[in-house]
């Protein structure tokens, strides 16, 4: 049969396949033609600004949504038909959806009973993983009587009690306090390398998609901007919305004025800056030069790097363990520039309207067209 | 918080009104009903319980009592179910019409209840069935299911929508996941709404009094037709049972199916 023919032909590789899957609403597309593989065990986070389609893509995988065109493939199966309670996928949602009538343990319980485990095989496999998430004492509470963290905990253990295929987080910490925010991030991971289980995690904490992430996706007005490893993600972003998007980044407009393999030279305000490119860009092009905050630096006396200018300071603010100072830099086109700068570094006392000289290395310079 | 004392002071007069308002004739009737006298009086003349006796010795009113039992039981039965799927229905589903049903809905509300009586009357009458009780339960239960429906729905309305998919991700079919989630998560509404309706049917009588016939007499009408004799004391006592059945279902409700822990949970 058709079907079996595709099986074979993509079961050797990938957990989940998207392949080309929209999402249209009333004539506007939520998620525009996304395609993505994901290899067994791996973690990916789909990371992306409000409204941008993770969650509408998160639902047509779990089965709440049909995707108006495109087919999504489990395990080499396509599911497009399949309804979502017989998917083999765990599900923690934003709001949990825990159940208010039930217990912790009969939460944990639920899906076994569903999924018809053997009755003599529950009670110890609900206890293995409320154990699993550090919730062996609280199994007969209630879930009001259960703190945020508790609840948590409660969902993940509820996604995962049956071995599903794939488990899907639908940003379930964006409620949390930023400590118990970090926790939660770093115990998901623990949990997900301790089962091996496929997973998808939505966010738009940039950090916790470079924290806990094999893969990170970007999406914006539902396209998928970039599919990445995190490091790959920070440090070659594919476009401007990427470099925009995750970190700091400074951004100059300049025209190419010239290319040799993988870099160019860019006139910004009539100085020639020389940065990476991920795409060959002809002369003429009008280009934005992209530069992190922390490449940026408040050069010492005599120090010399590929470019500096004169700037003053227009901002500064204190930040701990650094601060970011914006400066104005006049030969640059009176462009506005953040530089990160830990405590020891540059500056020194510095303040606002005092002058300084900035300045950064030019392989650290990347080159988007506008 | 508002802590000005004028602010305190004000809602505490409306709280004392209210309690006062609510309360007193209820309080009247309660210790009205232990005279010792030959009328209906209050103060009450001295301490006794001679109307109680004179109530449960009375055949009509245990009988009376049983057939109102029965309609309310008839009644609050079919309700559950009907309004529960009414209100999932009309907030849930956003069928087409939600609004124009909405209205219909309220619609026994809106006709004087004389009216929706004898429309009754005439409808049972012809169907030939008025003399039994069941049409008077279905009567009832017909003019008060706006609350039933009232009361589910506000239960839907604070419904997560996610728990239904969370139940199906799962592995629950929609069946199960209806039966094991939602109706569950609905419970605080569908019995309140049910409180609501047994207690309306066992006070029902307008429309109860064009279905009855002398064989089949309900408590209220039973009340009514003895007033018209002589009010006495014995009145009082009805009245008091009406408040113990009050009382006792509200208890029993927290009791057996633990109304504290639906009202807490979210
Ligand atoms: N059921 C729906 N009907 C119509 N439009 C919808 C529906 N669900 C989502 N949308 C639209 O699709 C777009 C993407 O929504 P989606 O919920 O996927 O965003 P998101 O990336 O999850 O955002 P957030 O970070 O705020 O949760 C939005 O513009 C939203 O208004
Ligand atoms: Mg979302």
């Amino acid at each position: 049969m058709d079907d079996t023919a595709r099986r074979s032909e993509t079961s050797t590789q990938a957990a989940v396949q998207v392949q080309d899957v929209s999402m249209v609403f009333d004539g506007t597309p939520a998620v525009d033609a996304a395609s993505f593989d994901l290899a067994h065990g791996r973690f990916l986070t789909i990371l992306g600004p409000s409204g941008s389609g993770k969650t509408t893509l998160l639902r047509m995988i779990a089965g709440f949504q049909t995707p108006t065109a495109g087919e999504i493939f489990i395990k080499g199966t396509p599911v497009s038909t399949t309804p979502p309670h017989k998917r083999s996928i765990g599900m923690v949602f934003q709001k949990l959806a825990l159940f208010p009538h039930m217990t912790a343990a009969e939460n944990v319980a639920y899906p076994l009973k569903m999924r018809r485990f053997a009755p003599a095989d529950i009670p110890g496999r609900v206890k293995r993983y409320l154990e699993l998430v550090q919730l062996g004492p609280y199994a007969d509470r209630r879930i009001h009587q259960l703190s945020g963290g508790q609840q948590q905990r409660v969902a993940i253990a509820r996604a995962l009690v049956f071995e599903p295929d794939l488990l899907l987080l639908d940003e379930p910490l964006a409620a949390l306090d930023r400590k118990l925010r970090e926790e939660m991030q770093l115990e998901f991971r623990r949990i997900q390398q301790e089962l091996g289980v496929t997973t998808i995690n939505v966010t738009h904490d940039q950090r916790e998609a470079l924290v806990v992430s094999d893969e990170v996706i970007v999406m914006d007005d539902g396209r998928i901007q970039q599919m990445a490893s995190p490091t790959t993600t920070y440090g070659e972003p594919a476009n401007r919305f990427v470099a925009n998007f995750i970190g700091v980044t400074n951004f100059l407009p300049g025209e190419v004025i010239g290319a040799e393999s993988g870099r160019a030279r860019v006139r910004v305000a009539g100085h020639e800056l020389e940065g990476r490119v991920a795409e060959p860009l002809a002369a003429g092009t009008q280009v934005d030069c992209a530069l992190r905050a922390e490449h940026a630096r408040i050069l010492g006396e005599a120090e010399a790097v590929s470019f500096s200018a004169d700037a003053v300071i227009t901002e500064s603010i204190f930040e701990g363990d650094r601060t970011v100072y914006s400066v104005v830099a006049q030969a640059l086109g009176g462009a506005q520039i953040r530089v990160f700068d830990t405590l020891h570094a540059g500056a020194g006392n510095k303040g606002i309207g005092d002058a300084v000289r900035i300045g950064w290395d030019s392989r650290h310079l990347m080159v988007f067209p506008r | 918080m508002f802590r000005a004392a004028p602010f305190r002071i004000a809602v505490w007069s409306v709280v004392v009104f209210n309690i006062i308002f609510l309360g007193l004739p209820t309080v009247v009737i309660v210790l009205a009903s232990f005279t010792a006298g030959d009328l209906l009086t209050f103060p009450p003349e001295g301490f006794s319980l001679r109307w109680y006796e004179r109530l449960l010795g009375m055949r009509d009113f245990r009988e009376a009592l049983g057939r109102s039992l029965q309609v309310a039981l008839f009644c609050t039965l079919f309700a559950m179910p009907s309004g529960t799927l009414a209100a999932l229905a009309m907030v849930r589903y956003r069928i087409r019409f939600a609004r124009t049903l909405q209205l219909y809905f309220l619609l026994p509300f809106t006709v004087p209840l004389v009216v929706s009586g004898i429309g009754m009357m005439y409808v049972f009458g012809d169907m030939r069935v008025l003399g039994s009780l069941w049409p008077v339960g279905l009567a009832t239960c017909a003019i008060n299911l706006p609350f039933m429906i009232w009361s589910v729905s506000s239960a839907v309305n604070r419904l997560d929508p996610d728990l239904e998919n969370a139940a199906a991700n799962c592995g629950a079919t929609p069946l199960q996941a209806f039966f094991t989630v939602t109706i569950p998560a609905l419970m605080p509404g569908i019995i309140t709404g049910a409180l609501l309706m047994f207690i309306l049917a066992l006070n029902e009588f307008i429309v109860s009094i064009f279905l009855v016939d002398a064989s089949i007499v309900t408590l209220p009408v039973w009340m009514y037709t003895s007033i018209r004799n002589i009010i006495t004391p014995d009145l009082a006592a009805v009245s008091v049972v009406y408040i113990l059945f009050a009382i006792v279902s509200i208890f029993a409700l927290d009791r057996w199916v633990g109304l504290d822990i639906f009202l807490k949970s979210k």
